[in-house]
């Protein structure tokens, strides 16, 4: 372990020390009540901060309801505790519930809205909810008389109450921590860099979305409650997005999207807001003027630039890791030759032009299909259109004899794995992480059991990460596992998107231009990389501008132009292919001449 | 049908729809949603509260001293928008930075004007009578002025090389520069632009309707819903959709009663993404 992880551990020990000594420390005070109250303040905004960090930070969706799902949970516990005389403890859970319920009706409303349309969505939800609360309830939606939980038939005191609080800070961030050190957190990080690229390992976008929103209302909803019976009353004002700011800038201040980020963030912000709670009407004003200052001078956050700085940021291996004796299972098995993808008179039009326009192929297990053409001869929509990224004009898809499922996802979890034309890494995360973000559709584990740590999700995460050493390993890229994708070499990079697809363990593996820009060494690697999935019994189907490279792997080669095929056979007889030549280099008199 | 709900409507939504055109114009060489527009619709009022209302000097006087008051404020804004936009290079900066903006203004005018409500004269004190309706002349002024600058800006667009060169830079900035597009001027000018004409919308409500001077970011969600409905960058749009979400929250609040109005613009909102994602009049925009 690296001096500066055990410094950083070490800090958090103290932490920890200073929250538990903390109310025995102020009893000594003059009013140690207050201090208490600041301090459970300050817990319940951590984890409404970091609630807001799992969707804005780690989904990418931009949330601007986070005040409402908090309301909503206070009304929740209050009114069930007012007017049904509900249990507090059940009263949070109950908190809980009702803010994950508001928030899956956001975003199932919203999930065509695009990222700013998203947040309009949720900012005019907030208003109409905290409008309904003043409206129905009456005496302007205010209702007071709520009550904190006893324990052992006496009401908690504050400084039990205190303890209650920091205990639910704890859990919300272990919920935190273990959902996104998870294969469910990676699927929602990939999601947040390219939908597309998701989908390709197989995430539904949609399912996921609702997922991770869900549950970060739950969270919201548990801090709603506390603020309730904290402060004993819930009212409309609580939902308003002035009082949000504070959370905004407590989670910029810390840093978005990193695991301490919200916590310390807010940990600064209470106490800057202590020195200033005199100020009054200022406060908002200052915190404003704060927030726009540190957006200038700590982009990042205080956890993103220690993150980003050479002290924080994790180094490269001093040696490769040994993975001999690590078996490596690419493909479920099969026979060779068996037809796995067969597309019957694929057309695609996109308007009047016609980028696909009638072509059946092939594809077979066992093989590498190499697929050649000029540019815009449709090569890249022909694979669009199979993956089902592209709706077909006419013609059809199957998949070992049966329909081709109908969305890219349904495609990726078939056995169907793409490589983007463009790279389409999760540079922000670790080249290890990338790779097991490709092994999602082999997790077996629930949500919940990541959150708890059960030996199913123990198990199968060792497992997952001996598999990803030893694919990096084949590629070279052992040494590197650790550090940030997007500080590899732009070859590295193609190298580990196909080893991330490869992860996904596919039956059929579809590289778009993947030796593009790739030095002779790693043209090499990738070489050896492709003949040893294809004996392992995977059907590659190969787009390549590079004529050599292709054709020392390909079994056979389709030419596509203008989107019809113009031939499909061995490489050598396409090499002398006249049609070919012709389609290449424009007419066949003129390519004799220059001596081809 | 309600003829009052009728006129009620026709007004707030011809004010909608200019403060969704002002959101428009920053929105399109930027593509940052201003959340702190809303406070350029309080400073038009406010403006006209300390001048006409509370000073008594003419309306003109009122109106050209709002007008430099917006101007100023516009340059303000934009830096302080796009300086830490610039700066953080967050994807999330945009919308940070404006709503930091919005707070500090807003507590800024709540500040100055604790517990008042914004109201002044208006410019012809004058009501006339339809059935048992009534529509006052400062409500037909509203609309015809908000009507003309919108067909103003709509053919500036058009017509003009400056309206071409700003629909370049909606499109793509980078290549814009490359044109000989003075971007960051422009940029300058669509906030100053649209301060002018946000501070306008509230200039002409205000003596209508009082405003709370806390209230700048509700009229932003108002007009940001209005150009979602009619499509974001598109001056037509701005216009239909202002008139929309006017018209729907008048007529539902005077069937149903007032929570109705804010439900029934919630769902057309919501039919109007998921059935043409890209509004009224609106070609598809993307998220940054």
């Amino acid at each position: 372990m690296k001096s500066t992880n055990i410094a950083l551990r070490g800090l958090g020990f103290i932490a920890i020390a200073l929250v538990v000594i903390f109310p025995f420390w102020v009893t000594s005070t003059a009013n140690p009540e207050s201090y208490l109250n600041v301090m459970i303040t300050a817990g319940t905004s951590a984890v409404l901060t970091l609630s807001l960090n799992i969707c804005m930070g780690y989904g990418g969706l931009l949330s601007l309801a986070h005040t409402g799902m908090q309301m909503m949970g206070g009304y929740a516990i209050g009114l069930a505790m007012l007017n049904y005389d509900i249990n507090p403890w059940i009263g949070i859970l109950i908190a809980a519930a009702a803010s994950t319920i508001f928030s899956i009706l956001m975003i199932t409303i919203s999930l065509r809205a695009t990222y700013l349309y998203f947040g309009m969505i949720t900012l005019a939800a907030n208003l109409i909810a905290m409008e309904s609360f003043r409206t129905a309830l009456g005496n302007d939606g205010m209702i007071t008389e709520i009550y904190r939980p006893a324990w052992g038939g006496v009401d908690l005191s504050t400084r039990q109450f205190y303890f209650l609080t920091m205990g639910i800070l704890a859990i919300a961030y272990l919920v935190q921590r273990n959902t996104i050190l998870s294969g469910f957190g990676r699927a929602t990080m990939a999601l947040r860099e390219s939908t597309d690229t998701a989908s390709a390992l197989g995430v539904s976008p949609n399912v996921q979305r609702v997922k991770i929103f869900a549950i970060a209302g739950g969270l919201a909803g548990v801090a709603g409650a506390i603020l309730a019976m904290q402060g004993s009353f819930m009212s409309p004002e609580i939902g308003d997005m002035g009082g949000g700011l504070i959370f905004f800038v407590g989670l910029f201040l810390g840093g978005v999207g990193t695991l301490v980020g919200p916590v310390a963030g807010v940990a600064l912000i209470a106490a800057i807001d202590f020195e200033i709670r005199f100020s009054g009407a200022y406060r908002t004003l200052i915190l404003g003027a704060l927030l726009l200052l540190c957006m200038m001078v700590l982009p990042r956050g205080i956890v993103g630039t220690f993150r980003a700085s050479r002290l924080g940021s994790p180094h490269e291996l001093k040696e490769e890791p040994d993975t001999s004796g690590e078996e490596i299972i690419t493909v479920s098995s099969g026979v060779a030759g068996e037809t796995a993808i067969e597309a019957i008179d694929v057309v695609k039009h996109f308007g009047g032009i016609k980028a696909v326009d009638g072509v059946s192929i092939s594809i077979r297990r066992g093989r590498v299909h190499g697929i050649i053409g000029p540019n815009g001869s449709g090569k890249s929509t022909l694979v669009s259109c199979i993956t089902r990224y592209h709706q077909l004009t006419s013609g059809e898809v199957k998949f070992f004899g049966a329909q081709m499922p109908k969305t890219p996802h349904k495609v990726a979890r078939a056995g169907v794995t793409r490589v983007f034309q463009i790279p389409h890494l999760f540079e922000r995360v670790s080249v290890r992480d990338n790779v097991l973000t490709g092994m999602y559709l082999q997790e077996k584990y629930t949500w919940i059991e990541a959150v708890l740590r059960l030996p199913r999700y123990s198990k199968g995460t060792r497992a997952e990460e001996k598999q990803a050493a030893a694919l990096l390993h084949i590629v070279g890229l052992g040494k590197k596992s650790e550090i940030a994708a997007a500080n590899l070499s732009h070859g590295q990079k193609r190298l580990l998107e196909i080893v991330r697809a490869v992860s996904s363990r596919p039956k059929v593996l579809i590289l778009d231009e993947p030796a593009t820009g790739l030095t002779q060494g790693e043209l090499e690697s990738l070489h050896n990389l492709i003949l040893f999935l294809k004996n392992e019994g995977l059907a590659v189907v190969l787009i390549e501008h590079n004529v050599d490279f292709l054709m020392g792997l390909a079994d056979i080669v389709t030419v596509l132009e203008s989107g019809k095929v113009i031939a499909e056979e061995r490489p050598e007889a396409v090499r002398n292919d006249p049609r070919v030549i012709e389609a290449y280099l424009g007419r066949t008199d003129i390519s004799e001449l220059m001596g081809e | 049908m309600n003829l009052q709900a009728l006129f009620d409507g026709l007004f707030s939504g011809a004010i909608y729809g200019l403060v969704a055109l002002t959101l428009t114009i920053t929105y399109q060489p930027t593509r940052i949603m201003n959340f702190a527009q809303g406070e350029t619709f309080v400073l038009g009022a406010a403006v006209g509260f300390e001048i006409i209302g509370v000073r008594k000097w003419p309306w003109p006087v009122g109106l050209a001293i709002m007008l430099v008051i917006a101007v100023i404020m516009g340059l303000i804004m934009e830096r302080m928008v796009i300086l830490p936009v610039q700066l953080s290079g967050s994807r999330f900066a945009w919308i940070i930075a404006t709503l930091a903006a919005a707070l500090i203004f807003q507590s800024i005018f709540s500040l100055r004007y604790v517990g008042d409500t914004l109201s002044f004269p208006p410019f012809i004190d004058k009501t006339f009578s339809v059935g048992s309706a009534r529509i006052s002349a400062q409500q037909i002024i509203a609309i015809i002025v908000s009507l003309l600058i919108i067909a103003i800006y709509d053919q500036f667009l058009r017509r003009t090389i400056h309206g071409r060169a700003m629909r370049a830079t909606a499109h793509n900035p980078d290549t814009a520069i490359i044109l000989g597009v003075p971007t960051k001027r422009l940029v300058v000018g669509a906030f100053v632009g649209s301060a002018v004409l946000g501070a306008l919308a509230g200039f002409l409500w205000c003596p209508e309707n009082g405003i709370n001077p806390a209230t700048g970011l509700s009229f932003t969600i108002s007009g940001f819903t209005a150009a979602v409905i009619g499509g974001v960058g598109s001056p037509r749009g701005a216009l239909f959709g202002g008139l929309i979400v006017g018209l729907l929250n008048s007529i539902a609040g005077a069937i149903f009663g007032g929570i109705a109005s804010g439900i029934a613009v919630f769902v057309a909102l919501g039919l109007i993404l998921v059935l043409k994602p890209a509004g009224l009049f609106g070609k598809p925009i993307e998220g940054h």
